[in-house]
């Protein structure tokens, strides 16, 4: 039998070693294989006039199921808040203008394509991925309908074809990946905007842009570009008129909540280490309960169960 | 095979719990969120070196408009009298822009270089069309193509001053293309007020909020004026009062702000006031601010306080007394719609599925409950048909 005093060692020793590896997780999980030229959208929410021609545009090219331009000139839906559903991949928020003075904050909600996805770390299938380009793309074949993206996502953005009973996908923004990556057209949300209040390009560019405007007119824009850090970046930076949690943003920290999770979980299997500590750990206890045992040395039970 | 499957149940858990903790972060990592940096609004000196520029020496320095140089010096006449924009004219029918007003319009405050922002000082004023492309693309994202280009100088200012940014307030609807026929005056786009010249984005004006002023009146020497209560309890916007004023009526050439002037009280107040006699504004003494308890026997408390004036009386140029009968506004309220709780008493399982006019007779719920039409001795207010609970 394992003494007390053993089954404390080996245990310490074993977690000793599990947080070592975890720590050299942490370290690592600076690194990223994003492209440094990968793209983004730049929605300057100040310039939004909420005109609603993003969601038509969105669900044209999304084939969702809508009606003509003109029926999307109906405002009177801004006067509740909206989110975005399987039927709707983009929906237009309008948050009233501190005095009547001032204009109110129209403002598009959609998936705003983290840098770190926190739903690509819960897809156990590898349904959502991130493209190094940019978009967090998803593939219906791979998915299985667990639905913990929906869960994980900070956002809350990921929606389910609940009415789907056959083949039930996930639905979010894809950043038109089809169109942009591929035709190298802008997204139809960005094409159709009026105003251009949505611009299209590299990620990078696009916060040099933002930072511009907000050094060009310190009276207009909050000093912060939401997206720039918030839970470790996204792909999608919002540049508005108050901080980022008066318009439907939840408080967030800056790094992604993936890396926290993914930390753990690859620290403890980092090197094999965790399990060949696992393992190690048994094999001793195994082998220390049976040393004991010397070969011909058996109770007389277990004689009695041999022998009969 | 059962082994492999709790394992996978096990590995599921686990990824699950991870995708839980990740919404819920310790609170050091949280965004800073600093507060909003208190600055000079007006924006003159985005276009001014100078504090005080005048029509002769402007003193413009290159806007901090990417591109913009404000060089140009053209008569508003000059221009033409309409544009019709139509190289984008797909959805819509072309836009008829009335140039030559918003030239005269623009003359009060940056002149043509307002739209046009790279204009050379002499010579042929470019074409929006010159610079910005008819398509979008990639290559300069701080130079918006046509189109957008247009909608941002155009509903700046429409929003601004008007609150107005439908489309079919500058375009015609596509099918119903009416193209301007030459010589005629084009219909004027919108039907916003011109004179809306303190538009939304003048600087915060100071106005004191309670004027008194003594006049040869025999009846009533003392008129107070509550300007604070015409603006934040009426919300009245400037331009209700201050109507066909223009930069220059409250500022010099020099941009400085003019001596106050009163403006006319009959034109001006007898707008929404014409029908009162003298002594409403004319008084012995100092009256107070305007209270609605006071002035109407009405006290808003403590539901009422919320609603702005306009829901109950209309706008100010047609205001109107509404009936007192709650169930003038109220249409809805019947049972099962109310909740009776927030009148302060949440009404008993008996009570619950009474008409309102059981106890409130003919729905008048100005006077108290009448308990006769069921029970023989008169209850309230000693018995309450319920639990006493706190307003809301």
């Amino acid at each position: 039998m394992v003494t007390r005093r053993e089954f404390l060692k080996y245990t310490g020793v074993a977690a000793g070693t599990a947080a070592l590896a975890a720590t050299g997780a942490e370290a690592s999980a600076g690194k990223t294989h994003l492209d440094p030229e990968r793209i983004g959208v730049l929605a300057d929410l100040t310039l939004c006039i909420g005109c609603r021609r993003c969601e038509w545009g969105c669900a044209e090219q999304n084939k969702l199921p809508h009606g003509t331009l003109q029926s999307y000139d109906d405002l009177t839906v801004l006067k509740e808040e909206r989110r975005p559903d399987e039927t709707r991949l983009t929906v237009i928020n309008r948050y009233p203008a501190p005095t009547w003075r001032e204009q109110p904050l129209d403002v598009k909600v959609q998936c705003l394509h983290c840098e770190k996805p926190a739903c690509v770390s819960a897809c156990i299938v590898g349904a959502l991925e991130k493209n190094p380009k940019g978009p967090v793309t998803y593939d219906a074949w791979k998915c299985i309908g667990c639905r913990y993206c929906m869960v994980a996502c900070p956002f809350q953005i990921p929606a389910y074809e609940y009415d789907n009973a056959l083949t039930p996908k996930v639905m979010k923004c894809t950043l038109c990946s089809e169109r942009t990556l591929k035709d190298g057209k802008q997204p139809a949300c960005v094409e159709i905007c009026p105003r251009e209040a949505l611009v299209y390009g590299k990620r990078e560019q696009l916060l040099e842009l933002a930072h511009e405007r907000i050094n060009q007119r310190p009276d207009r824009y909050h000093p912060e570009v939401m997206g720039e850090h918030t839970v470790g970046g996204t792909s999608w930076l919002l540049l508005g008129d108050r901080p980022a949690t008066e318009y439907g943003i939840p408080e967030l920290p800056n790094q992604s909540p993936a890396v926290l999770t993914e930390t753990i979980q690859h620290g403890v299997f980092r090197g094999f280490t965790g399990p060949l500590m696992i393992f190690g750990l048994l094999s001793v206890l195994m082998k220390s309960s049976t040393d004991k045992r010397k070969p011909g040395e058996g109770d007389d039970q277990d004689g009695e169960d041999h022998h009969g | 095979m059962s082994k492999l499957k709790g394992l996978l149940i096990v590995l599921a858990c686990l990824v699950a719990a991870s995708a839980a903790t990740a919404q819920v972060m310790d609170p050091a990592h949280r965004n800073p969120t600093p507060a909003k940096p208190v600055t000079d609004t007006s924006g003159c000196t985005d276009c001014h070196s100078c504090t005080t520029p005048t029509h002769e020496n402007p003193c413009l320095q290159a806007c901090k408009r990417h591109g913009a140089q404000f060089l140009g010096k053209h008569a508003t006449d000059e221009g033409p009298e309409v544009v019709v924009i139509d190289q984008l004219a797909n959805l819509y029918g072309p836009v008829v822009f009335a140039h030559q007003l918003h030239a005269r319009m623009s003359a009060m405050t940056g002149g043509c270089t307002n739209c046009h922002h790279s204009s050379p000082a002499t010579g042929k004023v470019p074409p929006c069309r010159e610079c910005h492309q008819p398509t979008r693309g990639n290559t300069d994202l701080r130079q918006p193509a046509l189109k957008g280009a247009y909608h941002r100088q155009c509903i700046n200012c429409h929003l601004d001053w008007s609150h107005e940014n439908a489309c079919v307030f500058c375009h015609e609807e596509a099918g119903d293309k009416k193209a301007p026929v030459a010589g005629q005056t084009p219909k004027k786009p919108g039907s916003h007020d011109p004179t809306d010249i303190v538009g939304a984005r003048h600087p915060l004006i100071k106005a004191t909020p309670t004027y008194t002023y003594q006049t040869n009146e025999p009846t009533g020497a003392v008129v107070t004026f509550h300007h604070e209560d015409h603006v934040s309890k009426f919300g009245l916007q400037c331009v209700n009062c201050h109507r066909g004023d223009s930069c220059r009526s409250c500022h010099d050439s020099n941009g400085q702000p003019k001596e106050k002037r009163r403006l006319d009280h009959v034109t001006t107040c007898g707008v929404c006031h014409g029908e009162r006699d003298c002594s409403f504004c004319h008084s012995k003494a100092a009256k107070p601010e305007f209270d609605h308890k006071t002035s109407t026997g009405w006290a808003l408390e403590p539901f009422h306080r919320k609603v702005a004036c306009t829901t109950c009386h209309g706008q100010p140029e047609n205001f109107h007394k509404p009936d007192r009968a709650c169930t003038s506004c109220h249409i809805h309220w019947a049972v099962g719609s109310f909740d009776h709780a927030v009148a302060g008493v949440k009404l008993s399982e008996n009570h619950r599925e009474l008409d309102c006019d059981g106890c409130h007779l003919e729905k008048n719920f100005a006077v108290k409950p009448d308990c006769t039409g069921c029970h023989d001795t008169p209850m309230y207010p000693e018995k309450l048909p319920g639990t006493r609970v706190p307003r809301r």
